[in-house]
């Protein structure tokens, strides 16, 4: 569902990359932390998936689209096909939480018979069709998650990018949080959660893909007791990563 | 070998999920054409309201600007007038001995019609300026009383004969001052004692002309200049509306909203602005001017072209210019002021 080969990104006047040659695949319907310290290479790689920024060298797929190949003007269409939760939330601060939700159907050109039938359903799945005609600055930091929640899944994407979406809420919120995106999970939507925090890994037995000066230093199956401060782990990933370029280099060293 | 046609593969095996991918994304973009306009419209409508204070500032600042374009163009319009007008009075008088036959003024005026400036000539012989004379002293019963048979025949003779030419061009009347001093008939019949008026009128002549050139180009580059302005006063309100929103233009592009549905509510609130300001612009001009109309009326301004306008069914028209000039200006304005945000993010 997410592929990245040989994923290379270097900011100009850095002495190192924010990326260096990495190559994962996240599964349809799979749940994936990213997990690293600030400066990691966390946002960068979020940010590459949503397309803000562009890799120097490598390929990257999301949900069968090559990234290489969407032109400047189809990162919006683009962009609709995924859902994305971010750490500030990102609400229109002059539209009501029902607008906000709206919103997302409406740049996809849904009709508003069908929006008025689907942004109630999306509020119901995130607790807060009481608080539709709401403006965000009235709601608490975890209702706001919510609604940006809300408006990322209202579209039905089939991958959910959330990029430190608890960073800003308490114990309890996240947790509330957290469940929220599994539930999500549950429906069939494949989520990769970014975050710096590993009592939120903990909270859930998924997969956590470590990051570490831009490269990935651990990618497995959580058994509860991830740390992120552990011994390092090796670079090799223990978790046999399918990508074409990992095929690859399997193909060459058999040669 | 095996090397190569791996890559082949997969190069082909990445192309294709991209054309796949890409399809069904441009898909995604066949709804109803009329869906996002109203949309679009809506959401300008709703910002137009929400943001009523800074909405307020931009439609008084933009029609403030509308009403000062007015006042240029009406001062440009009306001096002209006034300058043309004035323009039209000032004839050059060529003073005939007493008693000049109709005939050979007709002779006069056929020589000087042959000036390709003249644009007419009017004559009057001694008898003429004595009826005139009588008309314009009619109501003086102590000059009407002394006019007997006698004294008309005694003041027929002394009044001189005339000939009143209107030029196109009153800077250059050297051709004309030529023809009459060399002609030989006009030699004969020109009454020396009373020159021709060239010189008397001259300075009044060169008044109004410069009078006319400044309103005609000091007219256009006020306009120009206020014109400029204005749009950059619009320019930054608008723009400070938008920055304040910028992070609002980020916010939809991450969510993948394109473009034109991203600028689209702001030009429609610009708009909205300009037509509300073209027509507090449009009325506050109309009653402004026909109040003022009469005033400048009466120190010999000319506002009859004007005033016509304005009180005829071209009114409409003067309302939707207003209103075309608001809604332009307001767009340029907006589609300068979003575009940086829009690219930045």
């Amino acid at each position: 569902m997410i592929l990245l080969d040989s994923v290379t990104k270097k900011y100009p006047g850095d002495s190192v990359p924010a990326l260096d040659s990495i190559s994962l695949h996240i599964e349809p319907n799979e749940f994936a932390f990213l997990v690293g310290k600030s400066g990691a290479g966390k946002s960068t790689f979020i940010k590459m998936i949503t397309k803000e920024e562009i890799p120097d060298s490598g390929k990257i797929i999301v949900g069968g689209i090559d990234l290489d190949y969407v032109k400047k003007r189809h990162i919006p269409g683009y962009r609709r096909r995924l859902g994305v939760v971010f750490q500030d939330f990102k609400l229109l601060p002059r539209r009501t939480v029902y607008e906000n939700v709206a919103f997302a159907l409406e740049i996809a050109g849904m009709s508003g018979k069908e929006i008025r039938k689907t942004v109630p359903k999306v509020l119901e799945l995130v607790d807060l069709l009481d608080q539709a005609k709401k403006f965000p600055n009235q709601l608490s930091g975890g209702q706001q998650q919510r609604v940006s929640i809300a408006r990322s899944v209202a579209r039905q994407p089939k991958i959910l990018i959330a990029d430190e979406p608890t960073a800003n809420l308490d114990k309890l919120t996240t947790e509330e949080i957290i469940q929220l995106l599994k539930k999500i999970n549950d429906f069939g939507t494949t989520i990769l959660v970014s975050t710096h925090d590993e009592t939120i890994v903990n909270t859930l037995q998924k997969r956590v893909i470590t990051l570490k000066d831009g490269k990935i230093v651990s990618d497995q199956k959580n058994n509860g007791i991830y740390k992120l401060d552990a011994t390092p782990v090796p670079k090799v990933p223990n978790r046999i990563v399918q990508t074409p370029g990992h095929a690859l280099r399997q193909r060459r060293k058999v040669i | 070998m095996v090397e190569e046609i791996t890559q082949k593969e997969k190069t082909k095996k990445l192309k294709k999920a991209a054309k796949k991918g890409l399809k069904v994304m441009r898909k995604t973009k066949a709804h109803h054409p009329l869906r996002k306009e109203a949309r679009i419209i809506k959401y300008g409508t709703s910002g137009f309201a929400r943001n009523i204070w800074l909405s307020s500032a931009a439609t008084i600042v933009m029609a403030i600007t509308l009403i000062i374009l007015f006042v240029t163009v009406i001062a440009s319009v009306v001096l002209t007038n006034t300058a043309e007008m004035m323009r039209d009075k000032i004839d050059i008088t060529i003073y005939l001995k007493p008693n000049t036959s109709e005939q050979t003024l007709d002779n006069l005026t056929e020589i000087i019609s042959t000036d390709s400036n003249i644009k007419s000539v009017e004559t009057s012989t001694s008898e003429e300026e004595y009826e005139k004379f009588i008309a314009e002293n009619a109501e003086s019963e102590e000059i009407i009383n002394i006019l007997d048979d006698e004294m008309k025949a005694i003041m027929i003779g002394k009044m001189q004969s005339t000939m009143r030419v209107k030029v196109y061009n009153v800077d250059n009347l050297d051709s004309i001052k030529d023809l009459v001093a060399k002609n030989q008939t006009f030699q004969k019949y020109i009454d020396n004692e009373k020159a021709p008026t060239y010189d008397v009128n001259q300075a009044e002549i060169a008044t109004i002309t410069s009078w006319a050139r400044i309103a005609r180009t000091g007219g256009i580059i006020l306009a120009a200049v206020f014109l400029v302005i204005s749009v950059l006063i619009i320019f930054s309100t608008i723009r400070m509306a938008i920055f304040s929103r910028r992070e609002e233009i980020y916010m939809m592009k991450l969510v993948g909203a394109d473009k034109s549905f991203i600028r689209g509510p702001f030009l429609v609130e610009a708009e909205i602005c300009g037509i509300v300001a073209g027509l507090i612009a449009a009325t506050v001009s109309y009653f402004g001017f026909m109040h003022l109309a009469p005033k400048l009326s009466g120190y010999g301004i000319n506002v009859d072209t004007i005033t016509d306008i304005l009180s005829s069914n071209k009114l409409i028209l003067v309302y939707l210019v207003f209103i075309a000039m608001g809604i332009v200006i307001g767009r340029v304005s907006a589609r300068l002021a979003v575009s940086r945000y829009l690219y930045k993010a």
